[in-house]
């Protein structure tokens, strides 16, 4: 009986659900939409507003009177040279991209290609690496950082992290499904074996260095806690320790600060819009966080 | 360190060659030398200098007379760190708030991303594939923000005069909170209603990554088994329920730890948003880190308090190679 009239009844079921399912599920993918964008949408339109149009209740959604002034306002305070602050988050992030892929790839063609007495040890240490939080060791950290006079300099945000653990995980792995006889081909040609990463295995890492590169770029550039306890010069501040400093400065101008965070968040969302198919793969791949 | 030793001895069931051949050692060792000497002075000696500071009352402003600044007047106390946390002191009982704040948003967050991010996938598959990486894309937006300026832009979505939420509570025709902040007497279902608003911002900030690995996760269910299920009457929840979350179980597990170990260390949306208040209501562990060893000077103290924060951690991992090899015997 079941088999029955489960057989007629299933088409019936699902041609009657259907148009309905799909209504709602675009209504609730809508939604989710919404939710995500207009606090974006929120904070720009604020920052286009004159300060008299926000304090007022109830407030607008969109500007009755739109004006550039916060914009102008940040752009005209000589305490706010904000060219010298994207020139310190691009200084640190670029430094920190470059190196990690370089550190990353070296070691993780190294772990894939060659046998070595110890390997499994020192490979074994990268994989625990993995597992320590930075806030766990940020004390220690920081103390070796004073033992160097690295404090409160854009290179104490560079070097402590010129190696990273998953970096070189990520790069293995990649490396691993790599074609032997291209490496051996290029031997026999007379490539060093330096010769052979730089010329032959570098060149095939694209998309692996492009996700590893992108994900490094957007964490160092979003840091805070590690700047946070190393700069003390308003100079030499980043951008996020930039945005709460001149919050702190204006906490009740809300044209002002939000301004201010449309200012830095939207480097990173132009990065985002370039990249965004790697990024979202590369989260997919590796479950990178 | 499981995963270390199953990864290591899966990699080399047969061994090709036995060493490295005469011109490579250069290159290897080149290479690998400077790079583990930088990983000792970087990552293994921080590891455990943690430790020893954890077992001194240490402050950088003292001068000890032993190695490290340590010894004399940064003594070295044994376990008394550890001791003093289950004590009567100020100190200790904010570090137990703040331990119980940081369980409590971690498995809130837990819990409030999973019903979204899990639903949520289930729906962005089901559409054609042009619109299905459009909807990706914009869900994913929010994680790559600046954290700092996700946390200034909620603080003021939670504004209570002009705020977003107010308003919108207004609208429909509620009475809104006095303030979502600062008061401490506010709570939503006996959570501190800071807390909901931080967890509140925190899922909205985060939710992309485990949207996306689910999203990656059911691509990979074979259409075979959905069919399967279909013929068998199986649709909406009951394909839900019965294919598509048992089926999902090895990724479930992933996500549930990565969004575990990384709720433990939240900082700057509680730093940003509340700093803590009020009343310490929201304080967390990474913030009480943070204030003792960098504020207070107090980095024995802080040093034990992030080793908490690493067996924490450790405990999530632990428990989930435990769970996921019980899957692989089975």
């Amino acid at each position: 009986m079941s088999t029955v009239q489960l057989t007629t009844r299933a088409p019936h079921h699902r041609r009657s659900s259907r148009p309905l399912a799909r209504i709602l599920t675009y209504a609730i993918l809508l939604l989710g939409l919404a939710v995500t964008l207009v606090p974006f949408i929120w904070i720009l339109m604020t920052s286009l507003k004159p300060a008299s149009e926000i304090v007022r209740i109830p407030p607008t959604f969109f500007p009755e009177q739109w004006t550039f002034n916060s914009y102008q306002t940040i752009f005209a305070d000589p305490k706010v040279p904000l060219a010298r602050f994207y020139l310190n988050s691009t200084f640190v992030a670029v430094a920190r991209v470059a190196i990690t892929l370089f550190t990353s790839s070296l070691a993780g063609y190294i772990f894939a290609k060659y046998t070595f007495r110890g390997k499994n040890l020192l490979f074994g240490f990268i994989l625990i690496q993995l597992m320590i939080p930075f806030q766990v060791v940020m004390i220690p950290a920081y103390l070796i950082l004073v033992q160097l006079r690295l404090i409160d300099s854009l290179w104490g945000l560079v070097i402590p992290s010129m190696v990273d653990a998953f970096g070189i995980f990520l790069m293995r792995q990649f490396i691993s499904t790599f074609p032997n006889d291209l490496i051996d081909a290029a031997r026999i040609d007379g490539a060093s074996e330096f010769g052979v990463y730089r010329r032959v295995v570098m060149p095939n890492l694209g998309a692996p260095l492009a996700t590893l590169g992108i994900f490094t770029f957007m964490a160092t550039w979003n840091d805070y806690l590690w700047p946070l306890i190393v700069i003390t010069t308003h100079e030499k501040r980043t951008l996020p320790l930039l945005l709460t400093w001149y919050t702190s400065q204006h906490s009740q101008r809300y044209d002002l600060t939000m301004a201010a965070s449309i200012l830095v968040l939207l480097p990173i969302l132009v990065v985002y819009i370039f990249f965004q198919r790697w990024i979202v793969r590369g989260v997919a791949l590796t479950g990178m966080k | 360190m499981t995963r270390a030793a199953i990864v290591g001895r899966a990699g080399e069931p047969r061994k090709e060659r036995t060493g490295l051949r005469p011109g490579q050692h250069a290159f290897v060792w080149g290479s690998l030398i400077p790079i583990f000497l930088y990983l000792g002075v970087f990552a293994l000696f921080p590891m455990i200098w943690v430790v020893v500071l954890s077992f001194f009352n240490y402050s950088p402003v003292r001068v000890g007379d032993g190695p490290l600044g340590l010894g004399g007047r940064n003594p070295f106390i044994g376990f008394g760190n550890f001791v003093a946390m289950f004590g009567t002191t100020q100190a200790a009982q904010l570090f137990r708030t703040a331990m119980m704040n940081t369980l409590l948003f971690a498995v809130l967050v837990l819990v409030v991303n999973l019903a979204i991010t899990l639903p949520l996938a289930v729906l962005v598959e089901s559409v054609h594939e042009r619109l299905k990486g459009f909807f990706r894309a914009i869900y994913f937006l929010p994680t790559v923000s600046s954290a700092v300026a996700v946390a200034i832009m909620w603080g003021y979505v939670f504004h209570p005069q002009q705020g977003l939420i107010n308003n919108l509570i207004k609208l429909v025709g509620l009475t809104p909170p006095r303030s979502w902040l600062t008061d401490p007497n506010a709570f939503f279902l006996g959570v501190p209603l800071a807390m909901v608003a931080v967890i509140i911002a925190y899922v909205w900030m985060d939710f992309g990554y485990n949207l996306v690995i689910f999203i990656a996760a059911l691509q990979g269910i074979p259409r075979e088994i959905r069919d399967a299920a279909h013929i068998d009457g199986a649709t909406g929840w009951a394909e839900f329920r019965r294919i598509t979350v048992p089926l999902l179980r090895p990724t479930l597990l992933l996500v549930c730890t990565l969004t575990m170990i990384s709720s433990f260390q939240v900082f700057v949306i509680f730093q940003v948003m509340t700093s803590g208040g009020p009343q310490n209501q929201t304080r967390s562990l990474t913030m009480e880190i943070y204030e003792n060893a960098f504020r207070y000077q107090a980095m024995g103290w802080a040093s034990s308090i992030s080793l908490v924060l690493f067996a924490m951690v450790l405990l999530v991992t632990l428990v989930q190679f435990r769970v996921l090899r019980t899957d692989w015997e089975y």
